[in-house]
């Protein structure tokens, strides 16, 4: 069989052509955009995201909007500290990647605000809490103020395989509590992802 | 008109034999007891295809008493297959300034064919006046 001697010169121009398209350059991706790399059996940045994202609309909708959050100290916000988020997942997770979108989503409606003093394990910024001690001390007046909710939760990976393909479902749990012990708020929000490898996008 | 016809006839066992092609059949009050509050909505479509894909029909509000917004968007899957779309929504106070959220995550979503499905965001705080919509196709 005989070939054109342009067969081999279009091959090598095609694979160059092809290889430029395929850029290995690092970019910058936007935060929430949909460009983001998903992994089938991980939480993503995205997952985290999406999670305090409804958790907020639902705290929004239930309690805040509807004007059935309380405030122990009248024309002042509500104090709220958060208490355990459980990982029960097989992962390192960092919980503040759910909580910390939570408090500052919370924060920005003026209603609601957080305990830096109180917190599990100790003080989450321990210098105020030193100087909260320090000013009780010298005033002997206890400034402290306790908290009017707290918010703890759970997050939980369930895993399947059929064939090839692989899904992942996380179930992020959480629960608003008063300070007189009775859960105000709960949701649940489970995420699952299918797929056979890490693709990018969701 | 002869080989039209056989074209048709194809796609439409095709249609009935994939399994891609689920539609939904749906039931409701002929004459709802609700009143909605419809928006006279600007619409840029850029993309026809995810036009086609998640048609918008409407956009409802209502205000709540502690004066957080509420929307709601009514979508239909205009195709016989189920369709993927994420979309993001952007609340503006009262001076056309954007709020900024610690959460601006792209909400994926799922429709099935024919689906008709409505999405809901609450301004997440008093101060949202005006908010904008924003509808993506998936990236893979």
């Amino acid at each position: 069989m005989k070939t054109s001697p342009l067969v081999p010169l279009v091959a090598t121009a095609g694979a160059l052509l092809l290889a430029g398209c395929a850029s290995t350059q690092t970019t910058y991706v936007p935060q929430g955009s949909s460009r983001l790399v998903t992994s089938v059996g991980k939480v993503n940045i995205q997952d985290f995201e999406q999670a305090a994202d409804d958790m907020v609309k639902s705290l929004t909708d239930n309690l805040i909007s509807p004007g059935k959050l309380q405030s122990s100290v009248p024309s002042e916000p509500s104090l709220m500290a958060i208490s355990r988020i459980v990982n029960s997942t097989g992962q390192q997770l960092e919980t503040d990647l759910l909580t910390k979108k939570i408090r500052v989503a919370l924060n920005r409606t003026g209603l609601v605000q957080t305990s830096t003093t109180i917190g599990i394990g100790g003080a989450e910024d321990p210098i105020a809490a030193d100087q909260q001690k320090a000013q009780e001390f010298f005033e002997d007046k206890k400034h402290t103020r306790l908290p009017d909710y707290t918010l703890s939760g759970k997050i939980i990976e369930v895993k399947d395989k059929a064939g090839n393909i692989h899904q992942s479902s996380y179930v992020f749990q959480l629960s608003l509590t008063s300070n007189k012990g009775v859960a105000v708020w709960e949701e649940e929000k489970t995420i699952t992802k299918q797929g056979s490898r890490a693709t990018v996008g969701f | 008109m002869k080989k039209l016809n056989s074209l048709l006839l194809a796609g439409a066992a095709a249609c009935v034999l994939l399994p891609g092609c689920t539609t939904v059949n749906t039931l409701e009050p002929a004459q709802p007891v609700a009143q909605r509050d419809m928006l006279a909505d600007k619409r840029v479509i850029t993309d026809s295809t995810l036009n086609r894909r998640a048609r918008i029909l409407g956009v409802n509000q209502s205000t709540s008493p502690a004066g957080f917004l509420k929307i709601q968007v009514e979508i239909q899957n205009t195709t016989s297959r189920p369709q993927a779309f994420t979309y993001r929504v952007e609340w503006f106070d009262e001076n056309g300034m954007i709020i900024e959220l610690p959460t601006r995550t792209a909400q994926p979503r799922t429709m099935e064919g024919k689906e008709t499905i409505s999405i809901t965001a609450t301004a997440p705080t008093p101060r949202a006046k005006d908010f904008r919509i924003k509808f993506l196709e998936p990236t893979n």
